[in-house]
């Protein structure tokens, strides 16, 4: 018997695979700040006060852990939002950057 | 440099006759952080990598224009700054304050990474780097009086 010449269909779920790039909108964006031996703990913590306006403690906590691991993720944001976080940091000299949250 | 009156919108330091000098001489070295110094990001897994950090690097330039338009009026002002028979009187309001510590840690950061970005105490100084020591820790001590300042006025949130 000779094959169809039709292909055949089989129905299902079909599985798309395609990445989807991420929206500058979409909230995926780390800022990070990370350690340097120059910026005073007491300098650190007054920024991340007036650019997030986090009360004392909240600032001091991501300042120490700065200071002790080097760096700490401040904030996770949309991609212009993340931008403007590191711009408003960088305004001070503080070493922060922003990641993609994988 | 001493807080010596505080008011809703303003506060008012007095620095010594030498004090001020040194105020003035450490300022007059701004900006000092290297032009596109600061990246964007790490790991340079972002899209549009090289537009976004050359927006950056523009924002930041206009920022320390802005800064340094700032500073010289400010210095000119003798409403703001002015010389009294044993010092000098400084009068800063709160945005003032925030733009002169931005513009004392560039100063600071700016000086130290023209040291070599050192990771501890700076072991020798000679005629080279003595400046840019003294730039250093001149500008961090100016900084910790106005964030001293800021603190004792109940300030922050």
């Amino acid at each position: 018997m000779a094959a169809t010449a039709t292909p055949e269909v089989v129905p299902g779920i079909v599985h798309e695979t395609e990445d989807k790039p991420k929206s500058g909108l979409e909230p995926g964006y780390l800022v990070i700040c990370w350690n340097d031996p120059v910026n005073f703990m007491q300098y650190v913590t007054h920024v991340f006060q007036v650019v997030f306006g986090w009360p004392r403690k909240k600032a001091e906590f991501h300042m120490l852990q700065v200071h002790e691991q080097g760096k700490s993720v401040l904030t996770r944001e949309s991609m212009e939002k993340a931008e403007h976080y590191v711009h408003q940091l960088q305004k001070y000299s503080l070493h922060a950057t922003m990641e993609r949250d994988e | 440099m001493k807080l010596i009156r505080r008011s809703d919108a303003k506060l008012l330091f007095h620095l010594g006759q030498r004090e001020g000098n040194l105020l003035v001489q450490v300022l007059k070295r701004y900006p000092c952080v290297p032009p596109a110094h600061q990246p964007l990001n790490k790991s340079g897994l972002l899209a549009n990598q090289q537009e976004n950090q050359r927006l950056l690097d523009e924002a930041l330039a206009e920022q320390r224009a802005d800064c340094k338009k700032q500073l010289q009026a400010l210095l000119a002002d003798p409403r703001r700054f002015h010389k009294v028979d044993i010092g000098f009187r400084l009068s800063l309001s709160q945005p003032d304050i925030e733009w002169l510590l931005q513009v004392l840690n560039d100063i600071r950061v700016g000086s130290w990474i023209t040291l070599g970005s050192p990771e501890g105490k700076l072991e020798h100084l000679n005629a080279t780097t003595a400046p840019d020591f003294w730039a250093m820790e001149l500008a961090g001590a100016f900084q910790m009086e106005l964030l001293q300042a800021l603190e004792e006025g109940g300030t922050y949130p």
